[in-house]
């Protein structure tokens, strides 16, 4: 693969860029600022595309703002965010195209390198790979409302939730099945339940089904943003 | 029709309450100039008839004369500053509630507090102006120099004054029309309906003299006002130090048992990996997975503390979108509405997010609301936020709660907060802090 890096700290470019090299994949730029990586992002149209959101000069959100941008050029083009704190509101932002290609992760995703580059390599393939935790906060905001509004994802047991957030972090059954110890049948079993009780349209498509679930989401709180 | 009478009705209310204002008028602006005219009156009256059969030379006769004139004024005078010593204050505090009550004027008096009085190693007795050989003497003599000496006093007796030639003749217009009106009409039925209609006409017009002239002379002395906003400034800063200090021991603490004890604990892994690395491979390969996990919980202790310091959606996006960013993270329903023009200075900012923050938890953990609304808006050089949700009510800003903090911290930014909060709810906190948005 073809990968862009963009961060703005020495050590951890020069880590990104080593563990990339290290899985064999090529680095085209490795840029530490926003117009930079917007100029690397459209000039270079890497397979992928790693961001940091806070990037100089002036340390807001540049990275993102590149991101949204080229993404606004080239549609569907593959980026992962890199970020210190992950939001909800720029998950939502990011996922907003319904293109897929994207990941939003923690930088303390990088300590693992193996399902760091795992998720590298589904965002590459035009999947999502959305950090825990941010799904954690999707879902947590959604299992607080139940009491309130009788929410379908009340009537999920704690079984479905997890193989629910697994699935928005964009694994396939495949890999949900390696996580959770059971067999890629039970899995299919479960997201079929899950796609029933949500009332959404079972698919296949890794991608899809991130994005009917975070539709589903979304739809939830329209009138929130 | 039914739009005829509903008038004809307000209309009717307005002159009934514009007579009944009229009359409280009368009764706290006329007692002073009342006595003041009485005494002058029947004192010349009496000092000019000892001299009434006086048969002298002209001369004699007319300093005579101008003399007692004189005599009449001093007594006149002499009853009117009684009248205000004992009055004056009581009158102006119920002009300033009437003008509070009925008009909505805020005006505020900075009365001076009696010094107290204290015996001095010497054996006197010091009352705030003066030394006396006893007590009883030193409280008697230090009421009066007070009475002489509180510059709000001095602007009693101006407001008085103003009142006898403003408040007082227009307040018994209404009052004169309706009264005189009344006894004419037996007489001249004519001009007694005429003169009735005139006073009610002027009735609800007439206390509303009340407005210009209470909101000239009621009110504080500038250096009185400086004095209040001095006081209220040095308690404001003397909360700011101890907040300040507050949180930096917050976040030394944070820092200390958190990152720093990790740190430290990581180092240490390392350490016993790199010792075992030859003899053990699979335990230093245990010791290092350990390490790892332990570097995640410090960088996700490290977030958290960064949230509170400083939360990053605020600096990376600014005051709305970290707004919504909060209401995302809400476990209840939250709409977010705004019209600032602009960013803020970033000490706004932050007090506002921050003060959001805690009105969100109030709204989501006290008052089980379902649906909050947030509404940021910017007019009259004013930054608002109003903090609206359907939850129980019954918030009050009681001692230690966090809406107390909230308050602390708009002060200190010249803000203020207000808490609408019936029991049984809705809540509607609004805040307000004075800044320039472009």
């Amino acid at each position: 693969m073809r990968v862009v890096i963009a961060e703005d700290l020495f050590l951890l470019r020069d880590g990104l860029v080593r563990l990339v090299q290290a899985y064999g994949h090529s680095v085209v730029a490795a840029v530490e600022t926003g117009p930079a990586a917007l100029d690397a992002l459209l000039t270079s149209r890497p397979d992928v595309a790693i961001v940091d959101v806070r990037l100089p000069p002036t340390f807001s959100d540049e990275g993102l703002q590149a991101a949204l941008a080229a993404r606004r050029e080239v549609p569907g083009l593959p980026v992962l965010i890199l970020s210190q704190h992950v939001e909800q509101l720029y998950a939502r932002e990011l996922l907003a195209d319904g293109q897929g290609g994207i990941g939003y992760q923690l930088k303390d995703r990088v300590l693992d390198a193996g399902q760091f580059m795992d998720a590298l390599g589904r965002v590459a393939g035009g999947g999502t790979a959305l950090d825990p935790a941010v799904v954690a906060k999707l879902l947590g905001r959604a299992g607080g409302m139940d009491k309130v509004r009788a929410d379908p994802l009340a009537s999920l047991t704690e079984r479905e939730r997890s193989v629910l957030a697994l699935m928005a972090e964009g694994l396939s059954n495949t890999a949900i099945a390696g996580r959770l110890f059971l067999s890629e049948g039970a899995i299919s079993k479960y997201t079929t339940t899950i796609f029933a009780r949500l009332g959404l349209a079972a698919a296949d498509d890794t991608n899809r089904r991130v994005r009917a679930v975070l539709t589903y989401l979304s739809a939830n709180d329209q009138r929130s943003s | 029709m039914t739009m005829l009478a509903r008038g004809a009705l307000g209309w009717s209310r307005e002159i009934v309450l514009g007579l009944y204002r009229s009359v409280l008028l009368v009764g706290l602006t006329a007692p002073i100039p009342a006595i003041g005219a009485a005494v002058w009156f029947f004192g010349t009256l009496f000092a000019l008839s000892w001299s009434a059969k006086l048969t002298s030379p002209l001369i004699v006769v007319i300093v005579a004369t101008a003399g007692e004139g004189a005599l009449g004024a001093v007594w006149c005078a002499i009853a009117v500053s009684i009248a205000i010593r004992r009055g004056g204050r009581p009158l102006s505090q119920a002009a300033r509630l009437l003008a509070g009550k009925w008009l909505g004027l805020r005006i505020e008096a900075q009365y001076r507090p009696l010094p107290p009085v204290t015996q001095m190693s010497t054996g006197f007795w010091w009352n705030g102006y003066e030394y006396h050989r006893t007590e009883r003497e030193a409280r008697r003599q230090g009421r009066m120099s007070h009475g002489l000496r509180d510059p709000q006093l001095y602007r009693d007796v101006l407001w008085i004054a103003a009142a006898a030639v403003t408040v007082l003749p227009a307040a018994v217009l209404p009052l004169l029309g309706l009264g005189a009106g009344i006894s004419m009409v037996p007489v001249h039925a004519g001009y007694g309906v005429a003169m009735i209609i005139v006073g009610l006409a002027l009735a609800p017009f007439a206390w509303r003299t009340l407005g210009p002239v209470a909101s000239r002379f009621l009110g504080s002395t500038g250096p009185a006002a400086l004095g209040k906003r001095v006081r209220e400034l040095e308690s404001i800063q003397a909360d700011m130090t101890q907040t300040q200090a507050a949180e930096l021991e917050r976040i030394e603490r944070g820092l200390h048992d958190g990152a720093q004890s990790r740190l430290v604990a990581l180092g240490m892994s390392m350490g016993a990996a790199e010792q075992l690395i030859d003899t053990d491979p699979a335990a230093a390969r245990t010791i290092l997975a350990e390490a790892r996990v332990s570097s995640a919980a410090a960088l996700a202790e490290l977030r958290l503390l960064v949230r509170g310091i400083n939360p990053p959606v605020l600096a990376e996006r600014g005051l709305v979108d970290a707004i919504r960013a909060l209401a995302l993270d809400t476990p209840v329903q939250v709409t977010v509405r705004s019209n600032i023009p602009s960013r803020p200075e970033r000490p706004v900012e932050s007090a506002i997010y921050f003060a959001v923050s805690e009105l969100l938890a109030n709204a989501a953990k006290h008052a089980h609301a379902r649906q909050v609304s947030v509404e940021l808006g910017y007019g009259g050089r004013t930054l608002t936020v109003a903090v609206t949700d359907d939850g129980g009510g019954g918030a009050t800003a009681a001692h230690g709660s966090g809406l107390t903090g909230i308050e602390r911290r708009m002060a200190a930014l010249s803000g203020h907060v207000k808490i609408d909060s019936p029991a049984g709810g809705p809540t509607c906190v609004t805040v307000a802090v004075p800044c320039v948005l472009s």
